[in-house]
């Protein structure tokens, strides 16, 4: 052999060879084809099979699809963005409607919101303002282990009302990351270090539900209640109408934060170092970062004083123009930094959502399964909210939303309620998940650091859970109807 | 084009020799050549490639001066027989590959790149492989201390010969050697591109013979970039002795560690390590067969004289005869553990643990039904694709900084 340079291997630690045995190996690796199989027949056969009295072929076919969409979503039996594809295939496929209406569901508004936000959180990501707005909020924690941890909380918290949480989470963990390790804290070591992680995941999830833009669900809801032919909420509607649960919450979430967990350390020192050292390796603020900091701003104002007259969307596409027109951010940079499978999934489920609702198949649901069972109205609130939260830390947010919401805007008719009640149950509900890690990126980002164990959250994951209920049914009862949204 | 192997031996003549005897004795003693036997007679290495009764493949060299042999290789008109102890048996003699005197685009010759034994290509590798560090000439791949200077080849050249070599008879497997290393790795990384060239063009099994690495995850890694079997041997290949020397104990701790963790990585039967027989007393070698077997490895017993110029020749008095328990020990062993005795199903220059069933009581059938359905096409292209699809079943890759 002659002497050539050996190629690069690769490192050999990515690779894992599984030493099961074979049987084994083969269903954990291929059990999704008989289950593939198995909805490839449901689908089959349910084309050729009569409707249950009371509802119409295409409402039967929806439904089926609808339901199917569901197990991919839940079981995670394909990525969400492929399922949100299939949501659009599949309706044609079954004669429900043709292709271009399916496809129409697309160029909603809502999917262009989001994709517009989802631009702009990567813009601040990238031009490092977003680092620059957490360091100086962590800045101000004076040596006091109580107060790092406030702070933490509070500056995820209010990151995430202007970019998603999962944006947030994925920024500040390299931070907080280097400020355990100035602690000296280890995985799976002392309680402060667990409390840090905590604290970041946290202040993601009760500051991501404060308005629009910390996560993809509440456009989703907007959307799909658009869609469905009610009036939908605007930015500023959403904000006041969950404002009392996101103070609420980040209250109790420092208090449960601090009791359930022992701050074992006496100062930290050296983390206010390395916050002061980060800050002053940025420097001077650059003028893209000012420019940026004003766009958000107005894009912020632009959608609470004219969301409604030229569309939020509108505002969206515009402020992502703005960015490239003054070369803020480039294409490249977005092609790395945004989850573009996000917006395929959203597409997806509001047209899904739109079908199972326009052929009646999910009133019809509701009205020969549910409704005989409800007796109040609260009732049907409480369990709605209770369903929505335990789904959700087992389920992505967004695909609890793209379930539960069509269905349940059926009931609103039923039981003479504002839909405005549902939505903002469903939305809000759907981004309080505080325990396991595949509920939403910013607790799975905690999670990656090797610093938490599920059973060391469980105990203060289901305190927060049901806070976060009761304070959602107290802000229902007492805040909502002076907002003017009504529960009899 | 028909493999030597699937050719019937002449019917009449049916001997009642021992064949596993017959193979080991004529490894041991070599050949005496009759009159107007055809030529090219051997290969370019000077060996003679016969098929004995029921199949068994043999490469034997032509006896030197030193050495008293019985057998006489002899032919009447189309027929080959060996002459020994006053009787003649029928063999078949595979003529010389032709394209060993081809050249590749680059102008080396085949010969010069690798060497066929019955259905395993050997590549010559680029320095003397451990086996031909231990003063022995190693008959894979003609490496030794003295090396025979191979010229350097590339890839490409590599690739054109294993295609041309496919063309002209057929072969089971590559066999590659990272020659005496003494890296991390092993000899994984000096081999990746060869073994990644070789499974980007050619459809066949790709054996190994490395050092055992450092860390176990060299292991994975090779087997999960298309390796299909490794061969792991102790430089003084005798893994069951304590020398009391620091250094070997330590190499001896890692390289049982290794193959205990390879047996678990890749199929059954497919992690083998050679032992030398005939250099120390028979009870060592069972408790080194043993030893191996027991950790899910193929022993591969390597009996031949050493050089008479090598040190070790003086070592070497066991007779064949004397040699055959532990051939019956070795199958009937595999049998019990449930492991797989035909990994290596022809090996001409060293008997296979399958050849062990000539002297044992214990049935072969099962493995030889095997054996030989893996000698047709059809049976090579399943074997190569139910060894490819557990690799797909078992390799995970995940993304980097994973673990």
């Amino acid at each position: 052999m002659s002497n050539t340079t050996p190629r690069d291997t690769g490192n050999p630690m990515n690779i894992e060879i599984d030493t099961r045995p074979l049987p084994i190996v083969i269903l954990s690796r291929w059990w999704r084809f008989p289950v593939y199989l198995l909805l490839g027949w449901i689908l089959y056969h349910s084309y050729f099979t009569p409707p249950p009295s009371g509802l119409s072929v295409e409402g039967f076919r929806s439904l089926v699809v609808f339901l199917i969409c569901l197990i991919l979503w839940v079981f995670h039996l394909l990525p969400l963005a492929i399922t949100g594809l299939f949501a659009l295939v599949a309706p044609p496929l079954m004669g429900v409607l043709s292709a271009k209406q399916a496809f129409s569901f697309f160029g909603s508004e809502p999917v262009f919101f989001i994709l517009g936000v989802l631009i702009l959180a990567a813009a601040l990501l990238k031009s490092g303002l977003s680092s620059r707005i957490a360091l100086f909020l962590l800045r101000q924690s004076g040596h006091s282990p109580k107060r790092l941890i406030f702070q933490i909380l509070l500056t995820a918290s209010l990151l995430s009302f202007i970019m998603s949480e999962h944006a947030v989470a994925a920024m500040m963990l390299p931070l907080v990351v280097v400020i355990s390790k100035a602690l000296e804290f280890v995985p799976k070591g002392g309680s402060y270090g667990r409390l840090l992680f905590l604290a970041m995941a946290w202040g993601c999830v009760v500051g991501g539900i404060a308005t629009m833009l910390g996560g993809g669900r509440v456009p989703l809801a907007v959307g799909i209640m658009q869609e469905a032919g009610h009036t939908p909420i605007t930015f500023i509607e959403w904000t006041l109408t969950v404002i009392p649960i996101v103070i609420l919450l980040f209250f109790s979430a420092y208090l449960v934060l601090t009791r359930f967990f022992k701050i074992d350390v006496e100062s930290v020192y050296e983390a206010d170092r390395i916050i002061s050292e980060r800050v002053r390796e940025l420097g001077r603020i650059r003028l893209e970062e000012q420019f940026l900091l004003v766009l958000t701003m107005g894009a912020i104002l632009a959608w609470i004083f004219w969301g409604t007259k030229i569309g939020m969307a509108t505002i969206s596409i515009l402020v992502v123009v703005l960015l490239f027109m003054f070369k803020v951010v480039d294409w490249k940079a977005l092609e790395e930094n945004v989850e573009w499978g996000i917006v395929l999934m959203y597409g997806g489920a509001i047209g899904l959502s739109s079908i199972v609702s326009s052929t009646g198949a999910s009133r019809w649901l509701v009205e020969t399964y549910v409704i005989p069972h409800i007796t109040s109205p609260w009732m049907l609130i409480g369990l709605i909210a209770i369903l929505t939260m335990v789904l959700t830390e087992a389920v992505s947010n967004s695909a609890v939303v793209a379930m539960l919401l069509p269905i349940s805007l059926s009931f609103a008719g039923s039981f003479h309620l504002d839909p405005k009640v549902i939505v903002c149950l469903i939305a809000s509900a759907s981004g309080l998940n505080y325990t396991l890690p595949m509920s939403t990126p910013a607790i799975a980002l905690a999670y990656s650091s090797r610093y938490l164990r599920v059973k060391e959250v469980v105990l203060a994951g289901l305190a927060m859970t049901s806070l976060s209920w009761i304070f959602l049914m107290l802000t229902a009862k007492f805040w909502w109807p002076i907002l003017g949204i009504q529960i009899p | 084009m028909k493999s030597p192997l699937s050719q019937p031996l002449p019917a009449e003549g049916k001997e009642s020799t021992n064949t596993g005897l017959l193979k080991l004795e004529l490894i041991a003693s070599g050949i005496n050549l009759g009159e107007g036997l055809p030529s090219p007679l051997t290969n370019p290495f000077g060996l003679i490639h016969l098929i004995l009764p029921e199949g068994v493949s043999v490469s034997v060299q032509q006896a030197s001066d030193k050495q008293q042999t019985p057998f006489t290789l002899l032919h009447h008109g189309k027929r080959f027989f060996l002459n020994f102890s006053g009787k003649e048996t029928p063999v078949q003699w595979v003529p010389p590959l032709k394209c060993y005197h081809k050249k590749t685009r680059s102008g080396i010759l085949i010969s010069d790149i690798l060497t066929v034994h019955s259905g395993l290509i050997a590549v010559h590798p680029k320095g003397p492989c451990r086996f031909g560090l231990s003063g022995l000439a190693c008959r894979y791949c003609g490496s030794s201390r003295e090396l025979s200077n191979h010229p350097p080849f590339s890839k490409q050249d590599l690739i054109e010969a294993i295609q041309t070599v496919l063309k002209e008879t057929s072969c089971d497997v590559v066999h590659l050697s990272s020659g005496h290393v003494e890296t991390e790795d092993g000899g994984i990384v000096w081999l990746t591109p060869w073994v990644t060239e070789i499974r980007k063009h050619i459809d066949i099994l790709i054996s190994l013979d490395l050092a055992p690495p450092k860390s176990n995850s060299w292991i994975d890694q090779s087997y999960a970039m298309g390796v299909d079997a490794v061969y792991y041997d102790l430089g003084d290949f005798a893994p069951h002795q304590v020398t009391g020397n620091k250094k070997s104990e330590e190499d001896k701790k890692r390289y049982l560690e290794t193959i205990e963790y390879a047996a678990r990585i890749f199929p059954k039967g497919a992690v083998l390590s050679h032992l030398v027989i005939g250099l120390e007393p028979m009870g060592d070698t069972q408790k080194g067969i043993d030893l191996l077997v027991e950790r899910g490895v193929v022993p591969l017993l390597v009996y031949f004289p050493p050089s008479p110029h090598s040190p070790l020749s003086e070592r070497w008095k066991m007779k064949p005869e004397e040699v055959t328990p532990l051939y019956t020990h070795l199958f009937e062993r595999l049998v019990q553990v449930k492991n797989t005795p035909h990994w290596v199903h022809q090996q001409d220059v060293l008997l296979t643990p399958l050849e062990g069933r000539f002297f044992s009581e214990k049935s072969a059938g099962f493995h030889l039904a095997l054996k030989k359905f893996y000698e047709t096409g059809f049976g090579r292209k399943v074997r190569r694709s139910m060894i490819g699809i557990r690799r797909r079943l078992r390799v995970k890759h995940h993304p980097a900084g994973y673990r």
